[in-house]
């Protein structure tokens, strides 16, 4: 005994507990972690074989979401975008239908109305999408929120003259477009050409072109690539006898 | 002054031999170097994340310091009677305090620039070229820290730790809200509620106004002017804190 406090006075037995309890204590870790893994392989088993069913998502509005993210309001943007680029590509490689694509961009930019990038690549996933009023709305909420960014009105100058051939409407969001600091070097050009109501197939090739040389993003030069090609057979078929026929 | 700055002095020591410091210093840096991977799963915005999750996390991250060290620097004292062989020398309970608060604010500033000069690296490494605007928005979260530091500070001085955290926190909620508060009641609030919505307004501090993420994201303009009156604010306001806080300490009986 040690003292008044009635513990051994060996203290070899504190310390180092006796190797059978250690084995057998070793022993039921491994056993639980099998059990563990075997019954997190037994519900992976039941997910893939349950049918996959469609998931509703439910948008809040920015503006009731807003209070409750604290000044996080930037970074839910971000996440929200994310979110947004998951749904799209997932959609890309299977049924190719958007329903709620036009929300998740809606919201993203709502939670930051200066978020440029979601007006930018979120305008084009809607024209992919070819929900075209969508990627109006889109564009032209960008461009209220940010009047000096060229960016979003020579997109939607884009989308007007490639994908709904109103070169009018091109020819007035160019216009503006034109006018704002850092525009690109060819805008005067397709200017002069649209007032001219010239040279179409032209310039949407060096629109594709430019896209496909300034883009960053993998994905967004192959769609640039694959519109270049469709162009140059649309070009070929004109030229050669048999287009004519 | 002088045992002002020693007692600073001794906080920070205190503060920087504590592990808790170190174990969210380093989940902060992991959670900063995090960012790269949601990059990878964006089109667009890559830059704006890393800065959005950085500066949140510091500004998350700065706060479980102020408040779960600052909750401490009074009460550990009181709970292990060193208050007394302290205050039993020439130095007055102001002081002990003032000490203290500079102590950990100091804990705050080193802490807060390793974060932003780890995140500012990161972002570097992303874009290619430098954004000390990030040195800006946490410079601003610091004195919205400072504000949480000196409430920790201010309930610790009447109150027990676990509690003076949850309060702590609840101010930091509130602050961050009541600039939407104030949106919402004047929107559909009857009278008596904008007038309680105003009241609370101008007594809470308005956290919202050190916030400035979304400018460096989106690369927006500040006007120099707001920066300086929000930084006046911030002082003024950590100052009616701490004096209320050693009014509350000046009649503190620790029997």
């Amino acid at each position: 005994m040690n003292g008044s406090s009635g513990l051994p006075a060996d203290r070899s037995v504190r310390t180092s507990p006796p190797r059978v309890t250690q084995v057998a204590f070793l022993a039921i870790g491994a056993a639980a972690l099998a059990g563990a893994i075997l019954t997190s392989r037994g519900i992976e088993a039941r997910a893939v074989a349950r049918p996959e069913t469609p998931q509703p998502i439910f948008f809040p509005r920015a503006e009731i979401l807003r209070p409750a993210l604290l000044g996080f309001t930037s970074l839910a943007a971000d996440l929200t975008w994310i979110r947004t680029v998951q749904y799209f590509g997932s959609r890309m490689e299977g049924q190719e239908r958007f329903p709620q694509l036009y929300q998740f961009v809606d919201l993203a930019t709502s939670l930051d109305p200066h978020f440029l990038d979601a007006y930018e690549y979120g305008g084009l996933f809607l024209v992919i999408a070819k929900q075209y009023p969508n990627a109006i709305a889109i564009y032209k909420k960008g461009i209220a929120a940010n009047p000096s960014a060229w960016k979003l009105p020579h997109d939607l100058g884009r989308l007007y003259f490639l994908d709904l051939q109103d070169y009018q409407e091109a020819l007035h969001w160019w216009q503006i477009t034109d006018r704002l600091p850092g525009r690109p070097h060819y805008i005067p050009r397709f200017l002069i050409r649209l007032q001219a109501r010239l040279g179409h197939v032209e310039t949407a090739m060096e629109l594709w072109q430019q896209m496909l040389e300034h883009s960053e993003n993998e994905a967004i030069r192959d769609i640039a690539r694959r519109e270049i090609q469709k162009l140059r057979r649309q070009m070929q078929q004109k030229q050669s006898p048999d287009g004519i026929r | 002054m002088n045992s002002v700055l020693i007692i600073a002095a001794m906080a920070f020591t205190e503060t920087v031999r504590d592990k808790i410091l170190y174990s969210i210093l380093v989940f902060a840096l992991a959670m900063i170097g995090s960012s790269t991977i949601l990059v990878t799963l964006s089109v667009g915005g890559e830059g704006r994340i890393v800065k959005n999750l950085g500066l949140a996390c510091i500004t998350l991250f700065g706060l479980f310091i102020a408040v779960f060290i600052g909750i401490n620097l009074v009460s550990r004292e009181i709970e292990r009677r060193t208050i007394f062989s302290l205050l039993s020398k020439p130095v007055r309970r102001a002081e002990f305090l003032i000490g203290k608060f500079l102590g950990l604010g100091l804990t705050l500033a080193v802490n807060l620039g390793i974060m932003a000069a780890g995140l500012m690296v990161l972002a570097w490494a992303l874009e290619g070229h430098w954004t000390p605007r990030i040195l800006l928005a946490a410079g601003f979260t610091f004195v919205e820290l400072l504000i949480l530091t000196a409430t920790a500070i201010l309930f610790s001085t009447f109150s027990t730790p676990t509690l003076s955290a949850i309060y702590t926190l609840l101010v930091f909620v509130i602050g961050r809200l009541s600039a939407d508060l104030m949106a919402f009641a004047a929107q559909f609030g009857g009278a008596s509620l904008k007038a309680m919505t105003n009241g609370l307004y101008y007594l809470l501090p308005n956290l919202s106004r050190f916030n400035l993420s979304a400018a460096v994201a989106n690369d927006l303009a500040v006007d120099p002017g707001t920066l300086a009156l929000t930084v006046i604010y911030g002082a003024l306001y950590v100052a009616a804190v701490l004096a209320l806080a050693i009014a509350v300490f000046q009649r503190r009986d620790f029997r």
